[in-house]
């Protein structure tokens, strides 16, 4: 046992500090957080510096490196406490579903410019009628348009709605999950495509988060124009190729060193600031709230040490890796709410850093997977525990549908 | 990087369990509590199997071995509600470093406590040497116990009145709360162990028990209090790892993650054992059933080596200076 870097490992720690420390304020200017272009030349400095996509496949703009070169890069970012990259969509689900579904002329086209954020990318998943059961999504993509067209099948036709996209309103290209088929089961009936969120019948509009912000939108398509060149995967296949994105995600979210929220230090310290103005009964409270959250982090992260450990032996993190998620969302939400409370008579009103970050916090709790789904997949697939019965095994999508409206 | 246990820390713990199953089991501890049955497997035993001894020197005819191997075996220690504590050992071999009393410990000669100055002492029943601080100074003698009314048998505490004591080492302080961060990590390796058992005793009551006509760990309210208790678990196994390996290899970070390790080891204790109770309706409630010994380990364990709330604290010290 061991937290050492190897020899390797520590080369590639110094030349990233180094490079960190000497570009740290063009990235943590505030416009990176909110100009796009500013955060956009900010990710193509890093990736011109070899900082971007390094597990990614050198042909795929990558540099064929470690899960564990990655993880120092995310681990050295936080520590500068910079903000996430523009494209970080892109990169950790987006890019590797091109990698493992594209065909070679579109890995030509988009995984390099996707890394220098000259193009960014969103996840076209969650419908009204379909987030946390994903597989229920309605939006149809039909080829040709439809079948009596004279058979061009060289191109589909997409309509329908999508909801919660991060970032639709700054992207270029999105990867958008249909329904191909209604008359097969429903896992069964999904195709991926790659879309041009430039073109024509598709619309974007924000949509206000509870926050104030507007960082997610719904997107429409009438009578999009896809071409089959753009498909991910084989038709009907889309389920399989969406899980390659699914567990992409849980391993750009795995590591330890990155989490959910504020950094513990970084509320500690700001917790020290405030804690002489309280009486002593006030203090003894506050370090019991600051130290409950703060055991919940450091377990978390030494969780995430264990996993990185995994990952560096050529592991792929399995289902347990939700766990840190799960635990980071409540973590995170109590380190916010101690490090608003010590603001005091400030406490009540908006306008701060604090009160900015706690109303972005649950979301996080609802985002990437709910606590609830999150708590279902770890008793299944890591305690074992049996799966709920549920009302759609065994039927196609579209007897799902009539079910659910209460049609026989 | 490569935060897990090695492949000998595997054999060991694999080791541990084969000897440590062999007497000491919840049955043994409920014995305790039935008709005052001895501690299993006892002091002498444990001495005997060099389990417990792990962290003396050989010199002093101990193991040499790290407090991660010590708490490797802790770990499989608290799943059986095996006694005396490791802690005790463990708090021992750094009191006594450098003493000739350490020697008799690891040879069997002298059965040690270590005199917290706030209430019953852990392991005092049966022990015949005593260390204690006492202004600032190390000090060591005979003493008399008083056992009182147990919660949980297996931690034999009593009331310890110390006799004429002799002073080892003057300014010892520092060395004091040395060995209460080790004690500690240990501590919390026990805390993890039975936590991890009974979280499994749970795990399979719920995939047995039928209700309704699905078996409970198929309702959501079932299976997320056994997912949380597992998270929980989970994290408490990465502190005891850090908070053993800072213990022997950097002292830096002992205090924050002896202090972490032991605030989780009883929140986390407490929480699977009072979730597998309810996981297991009736039954759970019983005599008879195991879940209430793990119950009554978590609730003394949270007082011992300063409780949760001083831990909390500690850490929140801690955090803020750092
Ligand atoms: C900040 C943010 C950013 C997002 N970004 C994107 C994005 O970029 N792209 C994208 O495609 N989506 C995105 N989403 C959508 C997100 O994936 C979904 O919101 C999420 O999967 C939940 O789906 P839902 O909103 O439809 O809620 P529902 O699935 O309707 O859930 C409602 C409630 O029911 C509970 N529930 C549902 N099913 C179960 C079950 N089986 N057992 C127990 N409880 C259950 C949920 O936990 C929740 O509490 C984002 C969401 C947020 C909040």
């Amino acid at each position: 046992m061991d937290f050492d870097d190897t020899r390797e490992e520590a080369a590639w720690r110094a030349e990233v500090r180094a490079f960190l420390e000497q570009h740290r304020d063009d990235g943590t200017d505030r416009d990176t957080v909110w100009d796009t272009g500013t955060a956009r030349t900010w990710q193509a400095t890093l990736y011109d510096a070899g900082f971007v996509g390094v597990t990614w496949p050198v042909e795929a703009g990558g540099r064929g490196g470690t899960p564990m070169q990655q993880a120092i890069i995310d681990q050295e970012m936080s520590r500068l406490d910079l903000p996430p990259l523009i494209n970080l969509i892109g990169i950790g689900m987006c890019g590797p579903t091109v990698i493992v579904h594209g065909s070679a002329d579109q890995k030509q086209r988009y995984l390099k410019r996707l890394l220098r954020a000259d193009d960014i990318w969103c996840q076209l998943f969650s419908e009204p009628a379909a987030g946390s059961d994903l597989a229920g999504l309605r939006t149809r993509a039909v080829r040709g348009g439809d079948s009596d067209n004279g058979g061009d099948n060289s191109h589909w036709l997409v309509n329908g709605q999508k909801v919660w996209t991060t970032r639709a309103h700054q992207s270029d290209y999105g990867i958008l999950l249909t329904r191909t088929d209604p008359d097969v089961p429903k896992h069964r009936g999904l195709t991926m495509f790659v879309v041009d969120m430039k073109a024509p019948g598709v619309t974007v509009r924000p949509l206000r988060q509870m926050s104030g912000g507007a960082d997610f939108n719904e997107v429409f398509f009438d009578d999009v124009v896809i071409p089959d060149a753009e498909r991910l995967g084989d038709v009907g296949d889309g389920w399989r190729v969406a899980l390659t994105t699914l567990m992409s995600e849980r391993l750009s979210l795995g590591g330890g060193g990155t989490g959910i929220g504020p950094r513990a230090e970084t509320v500690a310290r700001h917790v020290a600031e405030h804690l002489g103005a309280l009486s002593p009964d006030r203090q003894a409270l506050v370090r019991q709230q600051l130290g409950k959250a703060y055991v919940a982090v450091l377990g978390a992260r030494y969780t995430g040490y264990r996993q990185l450990s995994r990952i560096s032996r050529g592991e792929l993190p399995g289902p347990e890796a939700s766990a840190g998620k799960l635990s980071g969302t409540r973590s995170a939400r109590d380190l916010a709410d101690l490090a608003v409370r010590v603001l005091g008579a400030d406490a009540r009103v908006a306008g701060g850093f604090w009160q900015e970050l706690q109303a972005g916090l649950p979301g996080m709790a609802i985002a990437g997977g709910t606590d609830q789904v999150l708590r279902n997949i770890i008793g299944e697939r890591v305690l074992g525990l049996p799966a709920e019965p549920r009302a759609d095994k065994g039927v196609t999508f579209k007897e799902s549908l009539a079910a659910e409206r209460g049609t026989p | 990087m490569n935060f897990d246990l090695d492949q000998e820390h595997r054999d060991l713990a694999d080791a541990a369990r084969d000897f440590l199953s062999a007497t000491a089991s919840p049955a043994a501890a409920r014995a305790m509590l039935d008709d005052g049955a001895t501690v299993r497997p006892g002091r002498a035993e444990l001495v005997k199997s060099g389990f417990a001894t792990i962290t003396i020197p050989e010199h002093a005819g101990g193991g040499g071995g790290s407090v991660l191997d010590l708490a490797v075996v802790a770990e499989q220690a608290g799943r059986l509600l095996a006694g005396p504590s490791l802690v005790t050992f463990a708090r021992a071999a750094v009191l006594l470093a450098g003493d000739d009393r350490l020697a008799d410990l690891a040879g069997g000669d002298r059965s040690v406590a270590v005199v917290d100055h706030d209430g019953p002492v852990l392991d005092a029943v049966g022990a015949d040497t005593f260390l204690a601080l006492r202004d600032g100074a190390l000090v060591c003698g005979p003493g008399t116990v008083t056992a009182r009314e147990p919660i949980d048998p297996t931690r034999g505490l009593g009331d310890v009145t110390l006799g004429d004591t002799e002073e080892l080492v003057p300014d010892a302080a520092e060395r004091w709360l040395h060995g209460e961060r080790v004690g500690r990590t240990i501590l919390a390796a026990e805390g993890l162990g039975a936590a991890a058992r009974v979280l499994e005793i749970g795990v399979a009551y719920a995939k047995e028990r039928y209700a309704f006509g699905r078996a409970i760990g198929s309702y959501q309210a079932v299976k997320h209090l056994l997912v949380d208790a597992y998270v929980e678990v989970e994290q408490l196994r990465s502190l005891v790892w850090w908070a053993a390996w800072a213990a022997d290899h950097a002292p830096d970070e002992l205090p924050l993650a002896s202090a972490a390790a032991k605030a989780a080891a009883a929140t986390t204790l407490e929480q699977a054992a009072e979730a597998v109770i309810q996981v297991h309706g009736g039954i759970g409630f019983t005599w008879e059933h195991d879940a209430h010994l793990y119950w009554r380990r978590s609730k003394v364990d949270r007082f011992l080596l300063g409780d949760d709330v001083s831990a909390y604290d500690e850490v929140a010290r801690l955090a803020v200076t750092r």
